[in-house]
């Protein structure tokens, strides 16, 4: 089954999200809040931000994991009930950003978490924003095949034509 | 008063303990002083001259001079002059009487200077840790050279399970933990209120959640140019600030200046920020005690004003448009009515939020004799932008020290004699209105021509330096560089205006109600994010109780409906 299809089924009514700085310069931050507002609108997909983690589906983490909000992050992860979503939301998040080899700094999201979707971008658009979490639900079709590329690069590897790290395929969307 | 006059009154008064004297422009002037005088000298500064802390700078000049320097800086803003006063220290004995007893804005400064710089500021009277999180070795210094790019200490070292050495709470009182998450702030903190019933006696912070490390790349893994760059995302609501004053600061260190039209676009640039940060902080304002009407309302009308970056510049925020000599790129002819055009549109939108707000008795009445902060406080605690202006004072950066395009046009600083939150609001409204004014000015001013310097020198010399500040919509920010080798600094300081704001909210809070905590906060406008959880816990039954954000915004909310219902 189609991740999805499978999203379909966990979350048939509306996604309540909470947002989490965990040491963002606040540019991720106001996109997100800006998505609820009224150009963007996200609570006519039933996208509501909430203000406690318990009440919450959906993570939304921006910025790039500081070793002083490491213990208070993984709570906030412990304190929402599963089945729960993780969306990583700008470059920090997605990997440390600029600050990835910082002293303060442990990287993305991905090394407090499980990430299940990544929403890239400096600040990522509010557009950005809600269309990836609109594809990650299934309400918006997927404009780009990135399994084309994907396995172009894997080829290329098995060929020694790229050096570089190993790749790891994301979980099971075999769409 | 000059360079020339101060340097004489300090000469008379302290003879041989200032040892010399470098003087970069009449208006900024770095004095070396014996260790020994460090304090009589700053305090004479500051209590006799009228001077106004801005922050302290470590620099570890072992390889140089064999020393730490330690630069206090100062401001004295009616004779537009910056005053540094540097006191070495040999790396043995790295201590120095702390200034903060007699210069009480010091007291995070000097903390952060042992906590990045291991220099200790004897007789400081609260020298717990400030900046480093829990979890760092003792005994090491990021910003000391000796400590190579990368090699950090692993997460869970010997220090794993340290928590913050919080203050006790005083006799009878209950405790409140806000955060690390609160909805008020964009950046994760953790305050402790020591309250008795609903009334705070006390509070305690522990911030620098989000502490990135920033100087530390400046000065070990980055290049003068790619400085801009980071430097803009030390904040995502007004990065722009940061750049621009890191390049007019490296500018003035290599000895060159952006031509005029760059300096026009900055200003631009500087004040279309202001903006969006006026009208973004007036949202989230409203939605503390409960207008979500002006959240949406605000947030709407400040929309356009994104697109118009992102035409501008490529980007919605974060514009990516200053280098050290100009800006990358020009505000074309063709953009030009556009922007009059969205001006025209945001103006009349803002004015008609401005006058609902200005206009609305519940809450005038909600945000009237709270958060009270005398003028003479706010002097102590030299708070900055529209936190000292709300309390009277008329200090604005571009006024005082002149950046940028603003020594063609100054702007008009707004002030409000109230010193309560109320006053604070009133200030940022009428600034977004003065900002459009500055606008339209600096459009029909701007000249044309280059908008990169030319004389841009190949080699810099190591041990210049240049100080600015800028007027960010929430204070000043300072930077401070001094040139090295590398093609990089070999300090690059930066102080945030939130840094100095904050620690004003203790004598803030003081005796207010819960319910008045959040909105005091965000009157400050303090630039940091979202609550964890609220936990009550009651010292004298040992009883905790949990409360989550909304319960902390139900009370907020709440004290305005009672208004309302009068
Ligand atoms: S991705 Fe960019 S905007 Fe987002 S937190 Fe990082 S630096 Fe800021």
């Amino acid at each position: 089954m189609a991740i999805s299809d499978a999203l379909k089924k966990l979350f048939p009514k509306s996604l309540w999200v909470y947002h989490v700085n965990v040491g963002a310069c606040n540019g991720c931050d106001i996109e997100v809040i800006n998505v609820l507002t009224p150009y963007y609108d996200a609570e006519r997909f039933g996208i509501k931000l909430v203000s406690s983690p318990r009440h919450a589906d959906v993570l939304l983490v921006c910025g790039p994991v500081t070793r002083q909000v490491l213990p208070s992050v993984k709570r906030v992860y412990e304190a929402t009930p599963s089945p729960k979503l993780v969306f990583a939301i700008g470059s920090c998040a997605c990997g440390g950003g600029i600050w990835h080899d910082s002293y303060n700094i442990l990287g993305g999201a991905d090394k407090a978490l499980p990430v299940d979707y990544y929403i890239p971008g400096c600040p990522p658009r509010p557009e950005a924003i809600l269309y990836g979490v609109a594809v990650a639900l299934g309400l918006a079709p997927k404009k780009a095949a990135p399994v084309h590329t994907k396995q172009k690069f894997l080829e290329m590897l098995e060929k020694g034509e790229v050096p570089g790290p190993q790749l790891v395929a994301p979980p099971g969307d075999s769409e | 008063m000059t360079s020339v006059e101060l340097i004489g009154k300090l000469r008379e008064k302290f003879g041989a303990a200032i040892q010399d004297v470098c003087e970069l422009t009449p208006s900024k002037v770095r004095v070396e002083v014996a260790p020994a005088s460090v304090v009589p000298v700053c305090e004479a500064l500051y209590r006799d001259l009228g001077a106004r802390f801005l922050i302290t700078a470590g620099i570890d000049s072992r390889a140089v001079r064999g020393c730490f320097d330690v630069d206090h800086i100062f401001s004295l803003d009616p004779d537009k002059m910056f005053v540094i006063v540097r006191a070495s220290v040999p790396p043995e004995r790295a201590t120095l009487d702390s200034i903060t007893p007699r210069v009480p804005a010091a007291f995070w400064a000097e903390r952060e200077l042992y906590d990045v710089l291991g220099v200790k500021a004897e007789g400081h009277p609260d020298p717990r840790r400030l900046i480093m999180p829990d979890d760092w070795p003792e005994g090491l210094f990021p910003l000391r050279k000796d400590v190579k790019y990368g090699d950090w200490p692993a997460v869970g070292g010997e220090n794993a399970d340290a928590s913050y050495p919080w203050k006790p709470a005083p006799e009878g009182t209950s405790t409140v933990v806000v955060g690390p998450f609160f909805p008020v702030l964009e950046e994760p903190a953790q305050l402790r209120l020591y309250v008795d019933g609903e009334r705070v006696v006390d509070c305690d912070y522990r911030g620098f959640y989000s502490h990135r490390g920033i100087e530390k790349m400046g000065d070990s893994a980055l290049t003068y140019n790619e400085i801009p760059f980071v430097a803009e995302r030390i904040c995502g609501i007004c990065g722009f600030i940061h750049s621009s004053c890191y390049c007019e600061t490296a500018e003035e260190a290599m000895g060159i200046r952006a031509p005029r039209r760059a300096r026009y676009i900055r200003s631009l640039m500087l004040e279309v920020e202001r903006i969006h940060s006026h009208l973004l902080w007036l949202g989230i304002a409203g939605h503390i005690i409960g207008f979500d009407t002006v959240l949406m309302q605000a947030w709407r009308v400040r929309e356009p004003i994104m697109w118009l970056c992102e035409k501008i510049t490529g980007n919605r925020k974060t514009y990516g448009m200053n280098l050290v000599g100009g800006v990358r790129r020009d505000i074309p002819k063709e953009v030009q009515p556009e922007l009059l055009e969205v001006v025209d549109k945001i103006e009349k939108e803002t004015v008609a939020i401005v006058n609902a707000v200005i206009g609305d008795t519940v809450l005038k009445a909600r945000l009237s004799g709270v958060g009270m902060l005398p003028e003479e406080k706010a002097k102590e605690l030299a708070v900055v932008g529209p936190t000292v202006r709300g309390s009277n004072l008329p200090l604005d950066a571009r006024v005082d020290h002149p950046y940028a395009a603003y020594d063609e046009i100054p702007p008009k600083v707004i002030t409000h004699p109230d010193c309560d939150n109320w006053a604070r609001v009133v200030v940022r409204l009428e600034e977004t209105i003065e900002s459009i004014r500055w606008i339209r000015e600096g459009l029909k001013q701007m000249p044309d021509g280059p908008i990169m310097a030319s004389d841009i020198p190949e080699d810099i010399p190591p041990e210049q330096w240049g100080v600015f500040v800028v007027e960010a919509p929430r204070g000043e920010a300072i930077h401070y560089v001094v040139t090295g080798g590398d093609n990089r600094p070999a300090r690059w300081r930066v102080r945030a205006p939130t840094y100095q704001n904050l620690q004003a909210l203790p004598y803030l809070i003081e005796q207010e109600t819960i319910a008045d905590v959040p909105i005091t906060l965000g009157s400050m406008d303090p630039c940091f994010s979202c609550t964890e959880r609220t936990e009550i816990i009651n010292v004298r039954s040992g009883e905790s109780k949990v409360l989550d954000q909304q319960e902390l915004l139900r009370l907020s909310r709440e004290a305005t409906e009672r208004l309302r219902g009068r």
